[in-house]
């Protein structure tokens, strides 16, 4: 018996079916992530969702995030729940998917360890969660790209030209809903027609390999492809996929015709180097072992496939993970993506089921016969540290830095964001609430108004605090603290004649966000 | 017959072996053991070598033990973290020192500079002044300093501490209060002004293009000169080459000179400041920056770039007496919008 079939062994003997797994996998992201949603801040971007505008004038809002907060917000609030909260059920809906389907795949690359792993690699990283708690549309786009890749790979393998250009087109209307989550996401058709190329190159080595020797060695452990893809079925397959993307992408955004190119690109932020660099510092160092690890063996998983030797034509299903993973990082920091989880959020789940699929594989390869206790104790010590930094940032996980960085000082000394878009200023609200004087004029500098409105609306702010547009007009001025300029703090200063906070949020010591107060404004 | 051997007659020339002491026996028994040793780890590593597994297993082992070993000092670095930065007892222990010993004229560095709880929690007799460089940059008004530093941090770096070393001693040792690091330093030439000239613009008077200026009641001045146009002066704090600087902001039109004229001040031999473009100008308006003392003007600065720029001009032939001293703003751009920093120094 092979390496994977005792893997695969070993999961049915403890495991649930593939199918209750995942949907235990999808009950349990959605209860979590319904019931941790109405913790964290509004960053100016959600705030933009929420009030279905663009927070950047340069980048005209996309539909479906807006679309999802506002069908889930009005649902939810019938039910009772805070609006913000109800919004923001949309994207538990949407972690619940990618759950399933991490899940999903996970079991059908390499058994039902790796479909127990898969999802707990994305989700216990603090940005992933924090992601998955707010209603910006990157968690989407994370789902809709994961499973656009994974229909693309099923059409891939369909008998049937027909057939096969109906899977790619389904594929195709994912990556079309992909684009009206956010408007970069057609790169996501590139990583197909790259793995399309690779797959259809693979089967042909592949198959002069059968040919040439027809008892040829196969990996018992691999299962065998049901088609094989050549060139002109991939271009077919792309062609389908692309004119089914283009058509949802124009008619549920008309508005992305005329916006220009910028809003079709990443976007744009700091140096490229820095861009690439934020992923490493940002994602727990355990999982980035494990991604690491896992990209590795896949890229060697391939290498042998172009050699003709085994896992042969399987190792297209590598090339796709790689694929789907290595557009968005490149992308981002190609780009010079501003620095947080967003712009690479999307290429997590690839790198979480190649990351799953190693740990298992390393496992039973490095003691067959007590593969399962080795397993367990890998994946504990992959896992928990990323457990562990995911509850110490909650609900603050846009602040949350690996121990590469140093946590929030090492950050915050080396000049990185503190928050997303003034997110970490919800965590001062219930003091603000408390101690300022009734009909205080509050100064929000890098707050969205509308994130002031949502709180207000939620309960979380007072109603009676207005709010000032100058720091002169204020008796309070709430300042979110994001690692950039800090030149509406000082005027906050001198305007309300002093240098010291009433109260401050902090990060390991590091500040988020700190009021300043006119004498008698402050109980 | 047996031919007996021949007896050695006499002393004979070899040298007699000597008897080693105790050192050289002890070295020389240690370096067999040693040698035995290093024998044994050797074909320990030998027969390791030829019993490892294949190629696959081995860079599986390598991996999982790699992410055990990641993995445990994940764990070690996020526990030790907060051992690493001050815990609330840290903070109270810091005030009350500072709270003790601080006297007019001191003030509090933090290093590194994003520690600024300090703000919230020192005693307001020490102001607290955070940048990330100190090299360059003027402290007014301060004979000592406070330099609280946090050396376990993650990022932690003592170039702000070089940079003070460069212009202050230490006369005791740096005293270690939980992880702080408190350092007392004496700046060897402190810059003590005579009139920090921002600080008196509530009482100056202002005028556009010989046009007075109305005062604001928000503070500072609004100027509404038909021909030259509009400008606002007011005291401000702002943000330039990434420090907070105390400043007198301006925005004014160019062509007309904009005049602020100050109560009578002390004069020393020079008026220093510096200026800088606000609102996050790459590039300030080059500005001609004038210094007039009882309606007869010191001397003048051309001042353009980015950055704070500084300007010196020498009044040294008007020290000693309290005069009027007169701020002439002119640019040849369009507008300037620009934070404004003099004092008289002695």
């Amino acid at each position: 018996m092979s390496l994977p079939d005792l893997a695969r062994a070993a999961g049915r003997a403890v495991l649930p079916s593939r199918g209750r797994l995942a949907t235990a996998w999808a009950l349990a992201t959605s209860l979590a992530l319904g019931a941790l949603a109405g913790a964290p801040g509004i960053s100016r971007d959600e705030a933009a969702v929420l009030a279905a505008g663009a927070a950047d004038a340069a980048r005209p809002a996309t539909p479906l995030a807006p679309a999802l907060a506002g069908v889930a917000g009005a649902a939810g609030t019938r039910a009772g729940l805070s609006p913000v909260r109800a919004a923001r059920l949309g994207t538990a809906a949407a972690g619940a998917l990618l759950s399933a389907l991490l899940a999903l795949a996970a079991w059908e690359l390499s058994g039902g360890a790796a479909a127990l792993l898969a999802p707990a690699l994305f989700w216990l990283a603090p940005r992933h969660l924090h992601a998955g708690l707010v209603a910006t549309p990157d968690l989407a786009l994370a789902a809709l790209a994961l499973a656009a890749a994974l229909a693309w790979r099923r059409a891939l393998r369909t008998r049937g030209r027909a057939a096969m250009v109906r899977g790619a087109a389904i594929a195709g209307l994912l990556v079309g809903a992909a684009v009206l989550a956010r408007a970069d996401a057609w790169i996501v058709l590139a990583a197909l027609a790259v793995h399309g190329l690779g797959a259809a190159a693979l089967a042909r080595r592949s198959r002069d390999e059968d040919d040439a020797s027809p008892a040829a060695e196969r990996d018992a452990g691999e299962p065998p492809p049901a088609a094989v893809p050549g060139v002109r079925r991939a271009a077919a397959a792309l062609v389908a996929a692309a004119l089914a993307a283009a058509v949802v992408a124009v008619a549920g955004w008309p508005g992305g015709l005329v916006a220009g190119a910028a809003a079709w690109l990443p976007a744009r932020g700091e140096a490229p180097l820095r861009a690439a660099l934020v992923p490493l510092l940002a994602i727990p160092v355990s999982l980035l072992w494990a991604y690491a690890g896992g990209a590795v063996h896949g890229v060697i998983r391939i290498v042998r496939a172009a050699r003709r030797r085994p896992p042969g034509v399987a190792a297209s299903d590598d090339l796709l993970l790689l694929c789907g993973a290595f557009a968005f990082l490149a992308a981002a920091a190609i780009s010079g993506a501003p620095a947080g989880a967003r712009p690479w959020l999307p290429a997590v789940p690839f790198l979480a089921l190649l990351g799953a699929r190693t740990l298992v594989a390393a496992s039973v390869a490095a003691w067959p016969r007590r593969a399962t206790a080795v397993v367990s104790s890998v994946a504990l010590l992959v896992l928990y540290p990323g457990l562990r930094a995911t509850a110490v940032a909650f609900p603050l996980g846009t602040s949350a830095w690996n121990e590469l960085a140093g946590g929030a000082p090492g950050a915050a000394s080396a000049g990185l964001p503190r928050q997303d878009g003034g997110d970490a200023v919800a965590r001062l609200l219930p003091a603000l609430n408390e101690r300022a004087r009734a009909g205080a004029r509050v100064w929000w500098p890098g707050v969205s108004p509308s994130a002031l409105a949502a709180y207000a609306r939620g309960g979380r702010l007072r109603a009676d605090l207005a709010s000032a547009s100058a720091p002169e007009e204020a008796d309070l001025a709430v300042v979110a603290l994001d690692g950039g300029s800090r030149d509406a703090e000082y005027r906050a200063w001198a305007a309300l004649r002093t240098a010291r906070p009433a109260a401050g949020v902090y990060r390991d010591e590091v500040p988020l966000a700190l009021v300043y107060a006119r004498p008698g404004a402050w109980r | 017959m047996t031919v007996p051997a021949p007896q050695a007659q006499g002393p004979s020339d070899a040298r007699p072996e000597r008897p080693r002491g105790p050192v050289a026996r002890l070295v020389r028994r240690e370096l067999e053991l040693a040698r035995a040793t290093l024998r044994g780890w050797g074909s320990l590593v030998a027969r390791a070598w030829r019993l490892r597994p294949p190629g696959p297993r081995l860079a599986a082992i390598a991996f999982a033990c790699g992410a055990g070993i990641v993995g445990a000092a994940a764990i070690a670095a996020q526990t030790r973290l907060p051992s690493r930065l001050p815990s609330a007892r840290d903070w109270d222990a810091v005030r009350t020192l500072v709270a003790r010993d601080a006297r007019p004229g001191d003030a509090v560095l933090l290093s590194p500079p994003w520690a600024e709880r300090a703000r919230e929690v020192l005693p307001a007799t020490a102001p607290v002044l955070s940048r990330a460089r100190w090299s360059g940059e003027d402290l007014l008004g301060v004979r000592r300093v406070w330099l609280i530093s946090i050396p376990r941090s993650p990022g932690f770096s003592w170039d702000l501490e070089l940079d003070l070393l460069e212009r202050a001693s230490r006369s005791a040792p740096a005293e270690s209060v939980g992880a702080f690091e408190v350092a007392l330093l004496d700046l060897a030439y402190p810059i003590v002004p005579l009139a920090f000239l921002p600080d008196r613009l509530a009482g100056a008077h202002a005028t556009l293009g010989g046009v007075p200026c109305a005062e604001d009641p928000a503070g500072g001045f609004r100027c509404d000169a038909a021909a030259a146009g509009t400008a606002r002066v007011a005291r401000d704090v702002r943000e330039i080459a990434g420090a907070a600087r105390p400043c007198i902001a301006a925005t004014f039109p160019g062509g007309a000179p904009l005049e602020l004229g100050f109560p009578p001040v002390r004069v020393g031999r020079v008026v220093r400041g510096h200026v800088g473009g606000v609102l996050g100008a790459a590039t300030a308006a080059p500005v001609r920056v004038a210094v007039v003392l009882d309606g007869e003007e010191a001397g003048a600065a051309e001042i353009s770039g980015a950055g704070w720029l500084p300007f010196q001009i020498d009044t040294t032939r008007f020290a000693g007496q309290p005069r009027e001293v007169s701020l002439v703003l002119t640019t040849p751009a369009a507008s300037a919008a620009l934070c404004l920093e003099a004092a008289t120094l002695p």
